[in-house]
């Protein structure tokens, strides 16, 4: 089952999208490895219990730390972005990161011989 | 395991950034080298979606969630832990920069972790278990478990000289998590390569050191 180039770049950009487009449904809310590891040292949660609703992760940092306000942070557009927001935001990025990636690679990797 | 800002002192994060910076020049000159024109569909691809998977963070119990990171699976399928390198770093550019998803001081660190912590560990742990015997597959995953969970390590170690997790609840924490989405990073590993492999088996590079020096 050989496929083209063409059909392996489509393919696998819409594979992506896909993948993007059910993390905005789906995706855990969770906290991830670090995070809950930021609450568990910090006594908000036990090592294998759940993890509170309203637990701040970043309370353990240091204070004088630099402040970036991404355009738009958690993938999301904000709240009246709604999922719409978060679709648009998912999927910008994906686009992104495919075109940083075509054109980094097709101008430092090696020609061919 | 992507490091905000708050979680590192600018010293120690322009430290994380310099070791960085060396790595992404090794990896910039091993792609003028070694990654040749027709792989840079592979490679578009890849990061696309490397950073679709990492936005959607699945349960792993203990109140946690976590993401495929993709460091194994890029050194694996371009055959060099510079690919990772060179991957992840787009990617975390991408995400740091746009999604606030890990810090900008960080970003140096999370590249050293998931680029080449994951990269170097899931690369060199994949010809290791090829040569002791393992399967195509299950040498995949395995090293990709290993290389999520030994970034995690490394994470906890830095958090640790950091003063922002005390060193040992942090080490149980982070590996107890890590150990677990470490299977994620495993089996997605595994199935990406077999996907790639019956889509176009002659991109994948599988720098076997045996098969080249043979």
């Amino acid at each position: 089952m050989n496929i083209s180039n063409t059909q392996f770049l489509i393919g696998g950009l819409v594979i992506a999208i896909i993948i993007g487009g059910l993390a905005v449904f789906l995706a855990s809310g969770d906290p991830d490895g670090l995070e809950s590891t930021a609450l568990y040292v910090q006594g908000e949660k036990t090592l294998t219990g759940d993890s509170p609703k309203d637990g701040d992760p970043e309370a353990v940092g240091v204070n004088d730390a630099v402040e970036y306000e991404a355009p738009l942070p958690d993938y999301s557009m904000g709240g009246e972005g709604g999922k719409v927001g978060d679709l648009i935001a998912v999927f910008a990025g994906i686009v992104i990161v495919f075109a940083l990636a075509f054109g980094a690679t097709r101008i430092v990797a090696a020609k061919k011989s | 395991m992507h490091i905000p800002d708050a979680f590192l002192p600018l010293w120690q994060s322009a430290i994380y950034w310099i070791v960085a910076l060396v790595f992404i020049a090794l990896a910039l000159k091993w792609a003028k080298h070694e990654l040749s024109e027709d792989k840079i569909p592979l490679v578009a691809v890849l990061a696309a979606g490397i950073f679709a998977i990492q936005a959607f963070n699945l349960p792993v119990a203990m109140g946690t969630s976590g993401h495929l990171v993709g460091g194994a699976l890029a050194a694996i399928v371009l055959g060099s832990p510079y690919a990772a390198v060179f991957i992840l770093t787009l990617v975390l550019i991408v995400q740091g920069i746009i999604f606030g998803d890990g810090g900008l001081t960080t970003m140096g660190v999370n590249i050293l972790n998931m680029g080449v912590i994951g990269g170097f560990v899931g690369f060199y742990g994949f010809q290791t278990l090829k040569a002791v015997g393992l399967n195509r597959y299950a040498s995949a995953g395995v090293a990709a478990w290993l290389a999520c969970v030994i970034a995690a390590i490394a994470a906890s170690v830095e958090m640790a000289i950091a003063g922002t997790f005390p060193l040992v609840p942090g080490l149980i924490a982070m590996g107890t998590y890590h150990a677990a989405i470490g299977i994620i990073e495993g089996i997605i590993t595994a199935a990406a390569i077999y996907f790639i492999a019956t889509a176009r088996p002659d991109m994948i590079t599988e720098n076997d050191a045996a098969e080249a020096a043979a």
